[in-house]
């Protein structure tokens, strides 16, 4: 790539400018100079020329997939707007959701399909076409799986969250038919996702237009922004409406608007949670018609807390929050119940006792009755779409998971951590000899770089599919090019909760490059994998064998290849603009489809409900059509979930796990006798350490302007921030004289990272903190290439056992300046 | 059509032109000036290529060291322009000796001060064009550079007649550029004064100290050429003049002194946020401890005080650190008038706050300044030698 | 013709930056720091961990305040700063001299160079973005996800901003310097 990646970039500012005459001497030679220097592509001002259309489509800067308008020009991108139609995103776009157009016009940008030349690592492609990276892949796939006799679990593959993950992850899982998944849930948030899914019924949807008291744990809604929840709590703190009490480690920008911020020691919230659970039981606080009416094995719960002596002077010792702090949140908190909730949280990725953790808060928050009820926890409905059915093969000789036995509960998306180690450490029952990468970063996202850079060394293949050079595809065999979110459409996607709705990505501009959207990927992967791959299937697969034996008399290997689903690129056909149309179409009609095309959003009765209220507000749906409370009678819906984790696998979970009764579980016992995991949330002191005197616990997290590792190219966004800093008390840094921006060496036992300090009082003497996502290595990403540093690189390996999920927040850290 | 006729000046050659008397003190002039006019046409290079880039300005120190040095210069001009109007325009007899050598040099100083902020301002041709076509008559600017440009065409006419020995309209225009020339000083001193958004220069300090200030620097400036023009041997008429000046700039420095005591005074007691705090900064820099107050008055003071006025040699060196503490004292003007953050909440994330702005020239622009110095020098080394600056011929009518 | 203004409900500010980030879009404006039309104050964290001043933490948005009797334009010598019909401050570059005394005049910081013209630029409410073509939003406004930024006509009594202005309490910045500035903030 070195040589193929021209680094020059646009001067598309300077075409938009009113021309002035150069009068005087200062100026002529100036403007060259300085667009050389400030990357200045993607900021032209708008002509509201003839040419001008205007195109609904959805952010893909982040998860939350905001609804955004672009004005189009002369096939440019000019501006993004909001889009007011979309409940879910009720009218905004957040930095990053502006600077979509500038990694539209990213000059660091992929642009056609690479085969590596170099040795793996070093950044040495070469240009090729998609039949030659195809065939390249094919090769590869057709040796490895025939070594393996078609053991297709031998492909691992992994994926980021987006609109057309499903695709790539059904083509990689149903029609390769590898079991080697993993995705973003066990770095990102598995543990609350089951903690909430099990014990209420779902992960459901804080309702923050209405609650009146909210307890926000490490969840930082001012700065990692997911909607509509950040819009919808900080119009109504700070006094104005709802009482906000912040549980960080850290003075982040949520804790601005807090009415109470508590630092707590990193890792201890099960302790805190438990105390105010003890608070509630031990003062009757609790909401006695609920508890009875809607939970499971409340008395033992009851008894189970008692009996421990989860008292707030117990848990003041290990959290070192107050005493009498605690039970004033915990009395507050029930006193404005059933309006008051223990927010979920979405990266929850922190500790051992993670789970715990959340199974205890979805507990708390139902003992105030603040489950499926305006102000509490909704589940809200989802708006049905058609199906789209894509026919899959099964394949006798694909083993399972090769880590599944590493954590109590492996699901279908795996465990990342424990995946990764069990094939460096030699553990695997078998070898992963290919690895897929669909828009992710896992060389920056997954704790403990250097073992990430081991396990793709050891592959035979590696395939990345991205938008971006980024440090995974520098790793890569093959690199697939994915189209821009703007210059694609994507599946349609429905966004349930007490205002549903279902909105379209269509394809703003054309592609800029030879870039593909991943559906067409798949389609000719599938083209040219399928008849190769079927032949090793017929090879080794004896229950296709016998298949076509039976199939002898209609048609006979034909047959079966066409119906059992070995036609790989069958369910990529279409295009997604057809498959869109089918799934709307099939369920809500030919309008229905206009308005999504039109407007980008679509709802039964839009045109009758939505209306503007105001210079910056709208009203979705009437008071009395909004989804408040739809459980009737019993708790047992199947709630909506919008968490990027498979609704299969939160049924399957559910079934398992869950007591009969459908009801708030606050004992789970078949999890306890099948998994060995306490049914009810117990403080397990061996699974926490304390940070030894004079070291610091590392602590991670997001950033209001950057997206993980996906951002820290984006020449916007790096012009409000540049680099990540470490955050560390000011008097511990003065102690140990280190100033503002003095370069520090953060050090822990897997490895070590040079950082500029910003001392500061918004977090604690034994903690240390900085904003995730930078660091990057990869040389062609121009702007983002050595900037800060990246928190993965000493974030020790570590993972909670019962589901396998990250505990980033177990890294003990010592720091010296250099 | 002669042109001597029109305005007598002295026949050169290219030789005679550039021959000079090998004197210790000439040579390092000589080599000083040149060395001073390269840098300024490198720094100028630099500028052209890199525009403002090239400086330390920013967006909160728009206004750098080219403008303290356009000051700096305007004030000497119009410092001179004043002095030389006592004895030339009031008649005073002491002071009649200095007309042309004073006027000459106060053109020169205007027009390097001109020549200083052609580099500051961004368009200095379209600045003429809409100076004439849309004039902002609220902006102390457009009346200064206004009265200024009026100001230069007035003295250059005062010369010319002072050449021709045409004392009726030398009067006249010496008159006019006077006025004018206060005028102007005035409006620049309101540049500043003007600003209410900066209380340390707001209000009708600035135009007052301006011309005082004015007179002071003309006074030190008078000092120097005489000092450079006799090399210290002083005919009688001169040193009468010079004691004269002396007492003068004794009184103006005295009332200069009191008058930056009570602006500081009121400044800091005045308890007025950003104007306080920048006054106590300034008060404990260096800059106006050592460059305004010692170099620029307490020194020279005290000599007057101590010689009685006696002492004209001494009064040329001190005129030598009293310029060094005028030019700091034109730094700090415009270095002070910017010194509070207007928004000090307007910071990229992750940055430190300072308390004050900072603020530090870079190489070029102290290039084109201090050129600017070499290029006044040699302004007025072919002044002296195309025309006869000396009293004698003012005597003669 | 319209007086436009522009109230903030600050206290709803997250410090997200989609402001910021939106006007550069808009306007094209050239990046780099020091080029700024709009921005967010973030006041230095009061007390020691972990008793910090919540209170003092809160989010200043800021931007031109669109002076009804600005100190930038009065100075200007050329008229380059001028109101247009909608009451808004704006420079027109052609004759701006690059003189940057308007830069001096004004008490909010809220004035920079763009290097392309190298001329003086500032906020100008999407005059020649949006307000000229019917539009009567911001950039700023339209994406702000807490909808700090209430926008509208200040001349028109029954505009959202007259209302709020009316009922409820707020202030403007440095109004002792007699700027009249049409930013509010509300309380
Ligand atoms: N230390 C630490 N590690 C973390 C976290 C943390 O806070 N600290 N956060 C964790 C969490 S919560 C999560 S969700 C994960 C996220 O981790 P990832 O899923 O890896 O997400 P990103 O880091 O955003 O990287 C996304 C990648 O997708 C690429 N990309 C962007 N758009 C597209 C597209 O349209 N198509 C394709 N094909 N590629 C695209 C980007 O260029 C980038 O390489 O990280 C986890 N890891
Ligand atoms: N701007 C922006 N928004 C985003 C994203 C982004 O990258 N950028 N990513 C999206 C994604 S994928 C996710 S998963 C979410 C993440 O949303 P969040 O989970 O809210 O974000 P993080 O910053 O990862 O949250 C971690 C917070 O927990 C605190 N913390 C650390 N340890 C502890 C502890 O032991 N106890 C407590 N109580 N707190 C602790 C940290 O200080 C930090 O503030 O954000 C989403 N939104
Ligand atoms: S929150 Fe921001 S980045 Fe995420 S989808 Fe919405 S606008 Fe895009
Ligand atoms: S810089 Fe331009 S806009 Fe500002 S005062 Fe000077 S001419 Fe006017
Ligand atoms: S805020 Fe500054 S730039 Fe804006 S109108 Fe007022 S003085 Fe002019
Ligand atoms: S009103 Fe327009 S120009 Fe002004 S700050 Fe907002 S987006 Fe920028
Ligand atoms: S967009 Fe709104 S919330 Fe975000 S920084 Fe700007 S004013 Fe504050
Ligand atoms: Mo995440």
């Amino acid at each position: 790539m070195k040589t193929e990646i021209s680094r020059r970039r646009f001067l598309q500012g300077s075409a938009a400018l009113t021309v002035v005459a150069v009068s005087g001497a200062a100026t002529a030679l100036i403007e060259k100079e300085e667009h050389d220097k400030v990357a200045s592509f993607g900021l032209r001002k708008t002509q509201w020329s003839d040419k001008l259309t205007e195109v609904p489509t959805l952010c893909e800067m982040c998860v939350n997939k905001c609804a955004a308008i672009a004005r189009v020009e002369d096939g440019v991108i000019t501006k993004l707007n909001p889009n007011p139609l979309f409940p879910k995103s009720r009218n905004m776009l957040c930095a990053r959701g502006n600077a979509g157009i500038q990694a539209l016009e990213d000059p660091d940008r992929l642009k056609y399909p690479l085969i590596r030349v170099g040795k793996r690592g070093e950044g040495k492609f070469k240009r090729v076409t998609w039949d030659e990276a195809y065939e390249h892949i094919k090769n590869k796939m057709v040796k490895i799986l025939d070594e393996e006799k078609d053991n297709r679990s031998t492909i691992g593959y992994c994926a980021g969250e987006g609109m057309a993950e499903h695709t790539y992850v059904s083509f990689m899982q149903d029609k390769i038919g590898s079991s080697n998944f993993v995705n973003h849930a066990t770095i990102c948030l598995t543990t609350t996702i089951a903690g909430y899914t099990l014990t209420l019924g779902g992960y459901g949807q804080a309702d923050l237009e209405n609650a009146e008291y909210v307890i926000m744990a490490g969840a930082n809604r001012a700065e990692a922004i997911v909607t509509p929840d950040t819009m919808d709590m900080f119009k109504r703190t700070k006094g104005r409406g709802a009482k906000l009490v912040v549980i960080d480690p850290r003075f982040t920008n949520t804790a601005s608007h807090a009415d109470k911020w508590l630092p707590i020691e990193v890792g201890t919230d099960l302790a805190f949670v438990l105390a105010l659970t003890h608070v509630a039981i031990s003062e009757g606080l609790y909401n006695k018609k609920f508890t009875q009416e809607n939970m499971s094995d409340f008395e033992a719960y009851k008894k189970h807390i008692l009996d421990k002596n989860y008292t707030p002077e117990w848990a003041e010792k290990i959290t070192g929050i107050k005493a009498n702090e605690i039970r004033e949140v915990a009395r507050d908190f029930m006193a404005h119940a059933p309006r008051s909730i223990y927010y979920q949280g979405r990266r929850t990725a922190w500790s051992f006792q993670d789970f715990q953790v959340r199974r205890a808060q979805a507990i708390f928050t139902a003992m105030g009755g603040g489950v499926d009820k305006k102000g509490g926890i909704l589940f809200g409905k989802k708006l049905e779409l058609g199906k789209h059915e894509i026919p899959s093969p099964s394949y006798f000789n694909a083993e399972p998971r090769i880590e599944k036995d590493k954590a109590a509960v492996v699901g279908t998306s795996g465990s990342w951590i424990a995946w990764r180690n069990t094939i460096i450490d030699g553990t695997a029952p078998y070898p992963v000899r290919a690895f897929f990468a669909y828009k992710q970063n896992p060389m920056l996202s997954v704790p403990n770089t250097s073992k990430t850079r081991q396990m793709l060394e050891k592959m035979d293949l590696v395939v990345v599919i991205d938008t971006m050079p980024s440090d995974t595809v520098m790793m890569a065999d093959v690199v697939l090019p994915e189209s821009h979110y703007l210059e694609r459409e994507d599946p349609v996607k429905t966004f349930g909760g007490s205002e549903p709705s279902i909105a379209l990505r269509k394809k703003v501009v054309d592609a800029k490059y030879d870039t593909k959207p991943v559906i067409e990927m798949m389609r000719e992967l599938g083209e040219k994998l399928a008849k190769p791959l079927f032949e090793i299937s017929k090879k080794y697969d004896e229950e296709l064998q016998e298949l076509i034996e039976d199939a002898q008399d209609e048609g006979g290997e034909e047959k079966v290849y066409k119906q059992e689903g070995y036609d790989l690129a069958e369910g990529y056909k279409h295009s997604q603009e057809t498959i869109n149309h089918h799934m709307v179409t099939s369920v809500y009609g030919e309008e229905a489809w206009k308005t999504l095309r039109e407007k980008g959003i679509f709802y039964p009765d839009m045109d009758k409900y939505f209306k503007k209220k105001s210079v910056n507000t709208y009203q979705y749906y009437p008071e009395h059509k909004k989804s408040y409370s739809v459980i009737k009678g019993e708790l047992d819906v199947e709630p909506y979930h919008d968490t990027c984790v498979d609704t299969k696998e939160i049924g399957v979970l559910k079934k398992e796990f869950r007591t009969a009764t459908s009801k708030i579980a606050c004992a789970l016992y078949n999890l306890e006798k099948k998994k060995g995991v306490d049914a009810m949330p117990t403080w397990r002191e061996e699974l926490y350490t304390p940070t030894p005197q004079g070291r610091f616990r590392f602590i991670t997290g997001r950033h209001g302007q950057f997206t993980q590792s996906g951002t820290s190219n984006n020449a916007l966004l790096l012009d409000l921030m540049d680099e990540n800093y470490l955050w560390i008390n000011k008097r511990v840094a003065q102690e140990k004289g280190i100033n503002f921006g003095d370069n520090i060496e953060v050090k822990s036992s897997i490895g070590a990272i040079q950082i500029k300090a910003y001392p500061t009082e918004k977090i604690g003497p034994n903690v240390v903190f900085f904003i995730h996502g930078f660091g990057a290595e990869s040389s062609e990403l121009t702007l983002a290439h050595h900037k800060g540093a990246n928190d993965n690189m000493i974030i020790e390996d570590h993972y909670e056992k019962s589901f396998g999920s990250a505990a980033m927040h177990e890294t003990i850290v010592d720091i010296r300046r250099v | 059509m002669n042109l001597n006729n029109i305005l007598p000046y002295k026949k050169q050659t290219l030789k005679s032109f550039f021959s000079f008397e090998f004197t210790t003190a000439n040579v390092v002039m000589f080599l000083v000036s040149i060395a001073l006019v390269t840098a300024m046409f490198y720094g100028i290079g630099v500028y052209l290529a890199e525009g403002h880039h090239a400086y330390g300005v920013t967006r909160d120190h728009a206004w750098g060291l080219l403008i303290a040095m356009y000051v700096f210069f305007v004030v000497s001009s119009t410092g001179l322009c004043i002095m030389s109007s006592i004895g030339h325009v009031f008649n005073i007899e002491a002071f009649k000796i200095i007309g042309k050598r004073a006027i000459v040099g106060a053109i020169i100083m205007i027009l390097v001060g001109f020549s200083v902020i052609a580099f500051e301002i961004g368009h200095p041709v379209r600045m003429v064009i809409y100076n004439i076509l849309t004039p902002g008559l609220t902006s102390a600017i457009w009346w200064m550079g206004t009265l200024y440009g009026m100001y230069l065409f007035f003295i250059i006419l005062e010369f010319f007649f002072l050449n021709n020995n045409n004392h009726k309209y030398s009067t006249i225009f010496g008159l006019a550029g006077l006025v004018v020339g206060l005028a102007a000083h005035s409006n620049l001193g309101a540049v500043f004064g003007f600003l209410v958004a900066r209380p340390f220069a707001n209000g009708p300090f600035f135009p007052l100290y301006f011309i005082l200030s004015a007179m002071v620097t003309g006074s030190y400036l008078l000092f120097l050429m005489y000092g450079w023009r006799y090399k210290m041997k002083f005919p009688p008429e001169v040193e009468t003049f010079l004691y004269t000046l002396a007492k003068v700039l004794g009184l103006l420095l005295a009332v200069l002194i009191f008058f930056e005591i009570w602006r500081m005074l009121t400044a800091i007691y005045g308890n007025m946020p950003e104007r306080a705090d920048v006054a106590m900064h300034t008060l404990t820099s260096a800059n106006f401890l050592v460059g305004e107050v010692l170099l620029g008055m307490l020194i020279p003071f005290a000599i007057i005080i101590y010689s009685k006025g006696k002492a004209a040699k001494a009064l040329v060196y001190a005129s030598i650190t009293g310029m060094v503490g005028i030019f700091w004292m034109r730094y700090d003007l415009v270095h002070d008038t910017q010194l509070a953050h207007m928004m000090p909440l307007k910071i990229k994330e992750y940055a430190v706050t300072t308390p004050f702005v900072e603020y530090t020239p870079t190489l070029v622009e102290w290039m084109i300044s201090l050129g600017a110095l070499g290029l006044a020098v040699m302004m007025y080394y072919a002044a002296d030698k195309f025309f006869d600056l000396d009293h004698k011929s003012e005597e003669s009518h | 013709m319209a007086r436009y203004g522009m109230a903030l409900d600050y206290k709803s500010c997250i410090n997200c930056k989609a402001c910021e980030s939106a006007c550069k879009e808009e306007n094209g404006i050239l990046l780099g720091a020091d080029k700024h039309r709009i921005w967010v104050g973030v006041p230095e964290m009061e007390g020691i961990f972990p008793n910090l001043s919540i209170g003092s933490s809160s989010y200043a948005p800021s931007q031109c305040q669109q002076c009804d009797n600005a100190p930038c334009q009065e100075v200007c010598p050329t008229n380059a700063t001028y109101y247009d019909d909608n009451g808004v401050v704006r420079v027109n570059p052609e004759q701006c001299i690059l003189c940057t005394y308007c830069m001096q005049a004004c008490p909010y910081d809220a004035r920079y160079i763009d290097d392309r013209t190298m001329t003086v630029d500032k906020c100008n409410f999407c005059s020649d973005t949006r307000l000229i073509n019917g539009e009567t939003t911001t950039a700023c406004q339209a994406t702000c996800p807490t909808k700090v930024r209430i926008f509208g006509d200040l001349d028109d009594p029954n505009s959202e901003i007259s209302q709020v202005l009316r009922d409820r309490e707020h202030y403007s910045l440095k109004t002792h310097l007699g700027t009249k500035p049409k930013l509010y903030y509300l309380t």
